[in-house]
């Protein structure tokens, strides 16, 4: 639509925007602000804006016990960490194949996340950080290897079998988690696989499937279809077509969905909820914290909850135009 | 594709939908006529539709199902006024300045919402800024009950999914036909006649996908409203979701809890099934 361009105009439209913006940044500002408090600080009835910054809630949230050089372990692996999101952050510059240098530096963070343990040791905020990664990574390759293959296959296939098996699917994107969430407990509780990471990762495989193949489809529909077909014409047969001619070309759209299914598992509740007991991710974790009528609790959420959302605005940051492009393409094809 | 090549493709797919969500959709079907719980987990016992008898005479079922439609009733409507102008507003700026917005604005839709709700529940512990804040505006003091536990679980559901509605109306925006616009300026037509006459009609369609969806997530809410009940100890602000969980994980009833779930998805599938037809006729053409 055509812009205002009178100046009151103008200020109003910026003062709406700041005030919206402000309505959404409250809760992020001030539970950063109550994670930095003393007890003492964070319980004055009246808020308190300036203050005496401190690190304790997030030494206590993370770590059991400081080592006796725990000052320079911190440093030592806070200037790894750093060193690694650089080279990431700025591999096309460095004149090696930029695959190489992701590659490395996500062994580099596993490595990390190896090391650190075996030199401080943590609290059990850590063990959960591990299993939100174990559980995301992988539920992220199964999620997208065999999506991808019903996406392409959904794309291409004109039958009434496919057409099936998408409005199936977008009915069960729509009925309830705890449907499906309770015979899976069952299921667990007869097989003894409740509180394993396996059942976790397959059941959110499997209630994320609707929506991967979904938007993975959408991706392939607009890889032309002379591409395959050439490809084809020369000999490869369609699998291997697919790896080497669709997908490359359909890779930014695979991303995105990628980005999306890391989202929905990092995410969850309810499901990890209920199929754990003790190897809880990070949102179940956390929950923990705020049911306790302990109120010394509330520092450490907070603190917990800024340390949980830290590595989600990082991928973020990596990913954004994924992201607003994933988000627009699901909206406008509705 | 030939039928073969395309069920070899989809067939991992296929198999693990069917395996995960068609057969625990027949056993919670299953379930829902036995009385079962932690204890006979191995040998449920058949009772027929006592479940459902006993859900349709729980009074807390009831009152759970009032508190989700009343939910559903002021937060749906909220999303869409609310993403609807913002948009509007956020059309109005561009470059650098609009992604900046954008982030701002999305940035509650994109954390996890159990941490969402712990930070926007942060603000009103007896220690928080906005309890000060409304005992500087009101002069009383800020009280948990079950009043205000439900107006802070609805304030927290639009704040949470407002960003979706504005990325879709803003998207939408962006498809405007230039044209269109034009000719309004030329007969005179005020901003408010052109957002009356020519926005709101193009994105009708996107609207009716926003209410669709939306109505369905809402019926479904589940994390904020399990976080933000435990500020009421006599935990009586459940919606149907929360409650489904209460009477399987705390009361143990899960054959009842199970009976509860399939009532759920039928009530889902009231709304879905006009629209699937749609999705079905427009997928049919589409070929």
């Amino acid at each position: 639509m055509d812009r205002v361009t009178s100046r009151p105009g103008r200020l109003f439209v910026h003062v709406v925007l700041v005030l919206f913006a402000v309505y959404s940044l409250v809760p992020f500002f001030w539970t950063t602000l109550q994670s930095f408090k003393t007890f003492k600080d964070a319980f004055s009835r009246a808020p308190i804006f300036i203050f005496q910054p401190t690190w304790k809630n997030y030494q206590e949230v993370w770590i059991r016990s400081l080592p006796d050089a725990g000052s320079s372990v911190g440093y030592v692996i806070l200037i790894a960490v750093l060193i690694i999101t650089c080279l990431m952050l700025f591999a096309r510059y460095i004149p090696v194949n930029p695959a190489w240098i992701y590659i490395g530096g996500l062994i580099g963070y596993g490595v990390l996340l190896w090391a650190i343990p075996q030199s401080v040791y943590m609290a059990k905020y850590y063990n959960y950080f591990i299993n939100t990664i174990i559980v995301t990574v992988f539920t992220i390759i199964t999620s997208i290897s065999i999506g991808c293959l019903a996406g392409y296959a959904l794309a291409r296939y004109a039958g009434m079998a496919a057409v099936v098996i998408l409005i199936a699917a977008l009915a069960f994107r729509a009925l309830p988690r705890l449907a499906f969430v309770l015979p899976y407990f069952w299921i667990g509780s007869l097989t003894n696989l409740l509180d394993t990471h396996i059942l976790v990762i397959i059941a959110l495989v499997a209630v994320n499937q609707p929506f991967t193949i979904w938007m993975l489809r959408s991706f392939f529909m607009e890889v032309p279809k002379d591409l395959e077909e050439s490809a084809m014409v020369d000999g490869a047969n369609r699998l291997t077509s697919f790896l080497n001619v669709i997908v490359p070309v359909a890779w930014p759209g695979i991303i995105s969905t990628a980005l999306f299914t890391l989202l929905l598992a990092y995410n969850e509740f309810l499901l990890v909820r209920v199929l754990t007991q003790t190897n809880w991710t990070l949102p179940v974790a956390i929950s923990r914290y705020t049911g306790a009528e302990d109120p010394a609790q509330l520092t450490l959420a907070a603190a917990a909850s800024v340390s949980a959302t830290i590595p989600i605005i990082v991928v973020i940051l990596f990913f954004q135009k994924h992201l607003v492009k994933g988000l627009a393409a699901g909206a406008v094809k509705g | 594709m030939k039928r073969n090549a395309f069920f070899a493709f989809a067939s991992p797919s296929i198999l693990i939908m069917f395996a995960l969500m068609v057969l625990p959709l027949l056993m919670a079907v299953f379930l829902s006529f036995q009385y079962m719980t932690f204890r006979n987990i191995t040998s449920p016992e058949f009772v027929g539709l006592r479940n459902f008898i006993e859900i349709f005479e729980d009074q807390r079922f009831w009152r759970s199902f009032e508190f989700t439609a009343l939910y559903i009733a002021i937060v749906v409507p909220s999303w869409v006024v609310i993403g609807f102008v913002v948009a509007l507003f956020l059309d109005q700026v561009s470059g650098l300045v609009r992604g900046v917005y954008l982030s701002i604005f999305l940035l509650p839709f994109i954390i996890v919402p159990i941490i969402g709700t712990i930070m926007f529940k942060q603000l009103w512990e007896p220690s928080g800024l906005l309890t000060w804040l409304y005992q500087q505006i009101t002069g009383a003091r800020f009280r948990v009950n079950e009043t205000s536990v439900k107006i802070l679980i609805i304030v927290f559901g639009i704040w949470y999914v407002t960003p979706f509605t504005i990325v879709v109306y803003f998207a939408g925006f962006q498809t405007l036909p230039v044209e269109m616009f034009e000719a309004a300026s030329i007969d005179g037509a005020t901003r408010m006649q052109k957002i009356r006459h020519i926005v709101i009609p193009y994105v009708s369609s996107l609207t009716i996908f926003i209410l669709l969806f939306s109505i369905m997530d809402s019926y479904r809410v589940f994390d904020s409203v399990f976080v933000l009940s435990e500020l009421n100890p006599q935990f009586k602000a459940d919606t149907v979701m929360t409650y489904t969980f209460l009477t399987a994980m705390q009361v143990q009833r899960l054959g009842k809890a199970n009976a509860m779930a399939i009532i759920t998805v039928i009530g889902i599938m009231v709304v879905l099934v006009p629209f699937l037809y749609l999705m079905y006729k427009e997928q049919i053409e589409e070929r």
